[in-house]
């Protein structure tokens, strides 16, 4: 029999709320996401078996049971508990002293038996607006993570950027590529393949969920789920916590079109692109119905040093991340 | 392995990148593409090649000077000055809007004709007591995609139909109420000949009447808007067959307004009429489809047959699925009144158009209201040029 070698490509979305994997084998894609949080319970035998029966991710840590991935958010309805995040804002939580071990729990879950030789790229976000470089922890210790499960080549990609390598193959990888997650919004400004600026703003989904909750004296989980399941721009909102949603997202929109202006204004190097540039919409915050119309209505309203030709979405807006990074760990 | 590192110097001169964007759009794969753009454009050195760095870099690759030499010699007059070499990916028009097929024309024929009645090989019987006459059909096409070239070619004979419903009062259908229905349909048949409103009206019991003869125009659909593979039609009162079902709307549930009798007619009907002009698929359209206000250009005018259109139960395929022309060729945009009335196919429709319209600013490099604006020009002058052809015919906004 002929032994044909078979190469792997990875392209990892390490994101506050979800970890996304998007593999190549030779001609074959697939993805493979998770949760990136978990919740941890008292251990007892009866309960791992019957986790272990049901096939859910878990792990034994210091006599208790930490379920992590999808299954802790059902986990943590039904005991009544609240999840925990590994991350936050965009980086490693530096308050969560389980946020190693777990993150390593997650990503290892959604990168499964894949192939150790496989080249990884994984996203890493912008700094924020106006603050220097403080990733160089969190890029590290991704890596070492990575490292620790057996993947040797890896490398990692600015999460705009991934958006722009993912959606504007047909602008030649030029134009601005946005993604608004659960911890922060990162945007990114390429010009053929090649990133001009970029930065990210700490108001991502659980920005709208925490303030909107406040205002209305609502559980943030009700919050989000609210968000998720049935907010939309186009209409007319009698419900108080779906009026908080729209102005928080209009915050979000606002703070976006700000930072574009205040980093082009930054910018010495942003070159002449000669005509008008795409802009696409990804991630878990543009999902609802109207955002991109509403987006395209902000940016009407402020004058921008580049001109943009069309606000479209994602193909999928919570793979784009993974598949951009998929794309650049490819072209390598 | 770092990650890619922003630009810090100078960006590259209009000669760098118009090469490495002329290199880039001849390599079809994107992986390889993004490869190529990494290894060139995202070379720091590159950026700058009058600096220090840039000129030892170019010294230590003899062969990326030759290529960018070479490829400057093989570039078009005028390409580096402009931006085109950038990208220039996206074809400026790829609707699908179908080829022509059309059934052959030897499929369906006539059987008897005579005064009161005319019957073909497929069962179709069409009633000509109401039969009248208008104005003579002639019409121009546009090619579509450049209706304001000054190019167009002129036509007598249909080239699509556009199905349409009364919109009439309705007697419950049941047995004892057979005397109004046939009340209300005579009554009906009065008004539409009186208006030359359609060529043929298919009544509640499938009986298919003409109207308005086949060799002139009717007024059923004014100014509407619809394209297929090759031309653009902008007078459909003209252009196409107009064919009327005795209905009315019933908005957003997925049960067709038409009896069984009438989906048989429309079917046989359609049939005959593809068969004897050669009429493809893709030109076969609902009237919400195609309406258009040029006053206020906004699509969907008119809004029957927004929803429920029973295309498969005729023979024809879903073309509510088709990108609606006037929203990508023109212009035209659509408030909420016309995305309540529309069944969720119809919906897909004017996503495309839409989403055509995006794309076809991209590629011409403007934005979507800039581009929009440019259309609207181009639907007033094409407009205009009818309107003085036509001055005196009676056209309706339709």
């Amino acid at each position: 029999m002929k032994n044909e070698k078979t190469q792997t490509t990875i392209g990892l979305d390490i994101g506050t709320s979800r970890i996304v994997a998007a593999s190549r084998v030779n001609q074959d894609e697939k993805v493979q996401a998770q949760l990136n949080a978990f919740v941890a319970i008292p251990y007892s035998r009866l309960t791992e078996n019957s986790l272990k029966r049901e096939h859910v991710p878990h792990a034994v840590s210091d006599g208790q049971l930490v379920i992590f991935g999808d299954e802790s958010a059902r986990m943590a309805d039904l005991l009544g508990r609240e999840i925990r995040r590994p991350m936050t804002r965009g980086i490693l939580n530096a308050g969560e002293p389980e946020s190693l071990p777990q993150i390593k729990e997650i990503i290892g879950t959604v990168l499964g038996d894949s192939d150790k030789n496989s080249k990884i790229c994984f996203s890493v976000p912008a700094p924020p607006l106006g603050v220097e470089d403080n990733l160089t922890y969190h890029d590290a210790t991704i890596r070492q993570i990575l490292d620790q499960l057996g993947y040797k080549d890896v490398r990692s990609i600015n999460e705009g950027v991934a958006v722009i390598y993912s959606e504007l193959e047909d602008s030649n990888y030029t134009g601005i590529g946005i993604s608004c997650g659960g911890g922060l919004c990162n945007v990114a400004l390429s010009y053929m393949s090649v990133p001009v600026l970029s930065f990210s703003l700490a108001k991502g989904g659980d920005f709208i969920d925490s303030s909107a909750a406040s205002v209305t004296g609502e559980l943030i989980n009700r919050v989000r789920l609210t968000k998720e399941e049935g907010f939309h721009f186009n209409g007319h909102f009698t419900d108080k916590v779906q009026q908080a949603i729209a102005v928080y997202y209009d915050d979000m929109i606002q703070s976006i079109m700000q930072g574009l202006k205040e980093s082009f204004a930054s910018s010495r190097n942003v070159p002449k692109f000669g005509r008008p540039v795409p802009l696409v919409l990804s991630g878990g915050g543009v999902l609802p119905e109207g955002f991109r119309e509403k987006f395209e209505k902000a940016m009407a309203s402020v004058s921008l040093p580049v001109p943009v030709s069309e606000v479209r979405m994602a193909g999928k807006p919570l793979e784009t991340t993974a598949r951009g990074a998929l794309v650049a760990a490819l072209s390598e | 392995m770092a990650s890619l590192t922003p630009i810090q110097g100078k960006a590259p001169n209009p000669v760098i990148r118009a090469v490495v964007g002329w290199q880039a759009n001849r390599i079809p794969d994107p992986v390889a593409r993004l490869h190529f753009l990494r290894r060139t454009v995202g070379d720091l050195s590159t950026w700058n090649p009058a600096s220090a760095a840039g000129r030892s870099h170019l010294r230590s690759h003899p062969g990326r000077l030759a290529a960018v030499l070479g490829a400057l010699l093989l570039l078009p007059a005028g390409a580096i000055t402009g931006s085109g070499f950038l990208w220039n990916r996206h074809p400026i028009v790829n609707a699908t809007v179908g080829t022509a097929e059309a059934i052959s024309a030897s499929s369906v024929w006539a059987v008897e004709q005579n005064k009161d009645f005319e019957t073909y090989s497929n069962g179709l019987r069409i009633e000509r007591r109401y039969e009248t006459g208008n104005e003579t059909r002639s019409y121009d096409v546009y090619p579509r995609g450049f209706e304001d070239s000054g190019r167009s070619e002129a036509r007598t004979l249909p080239a699509g139909i556009v199905f349409h419903t009364t919109e009439s009062p309705q007697a419950e259908f049941t047995e004892d109420q057979t005397r109004r229905i046939r009340l209300i349909g005579a009554a009906l048949l009065d008004y539409v000949r009186s208006e030359r409103a359609y060529h043929y009206v298919v009544d509640r019991f499938g009986r298919v009447w003409r109207i308005v003869r086949e060799t002139d125009s009717a007024n059923h659909a004014g100014y509407s808007v619809w394209a297929d593979a090759e031309w653009t039609y902008i007078s459909l009162n003209r252009a196409f067959l107009g064919i009327s079902v005795e209905a009315l709307t019933q908005t957003g549930t997925d049960r067709s307004e038409a009896t069984p009798a009438q989906l048989t007619a429309l079917r046989t009907l359609t049939e005959m009429l593809r068969a004897k002009y050669r009429i493809p698929v893709t030109n076969c359209a609902t009237h919400a489809q195609v309406s258009v206000n040029p006053d206020n250009m906004l699509a969907g005018y008119h809004y029957d047959w927004a929803a429920n259109f029973p295309y498969a139960g005729i023979g024809l395929p879903n073309n509510y699925s088709l990108p609606t022309p006037s929203l990508w060729l023109f212009g035209f945009t659509y408030d909420t009144s016309l995305v309540r009335v529309t069944g969720e196919q119809f919906w897909k429709g004017l996503a495309l158009g839409e989403e055509q319209l995006r794309q076809n600013a991209t590629a011409h490099g403007m934005s979507v209201p800039q581009y929009r604006e440019a259309l609207f020009k181009r639907y007033r002058k094409v407009l205009s040029t009818f309107k003085a052809k036509t001055e005196k015919s009676k056209e309706n906004i339709g």
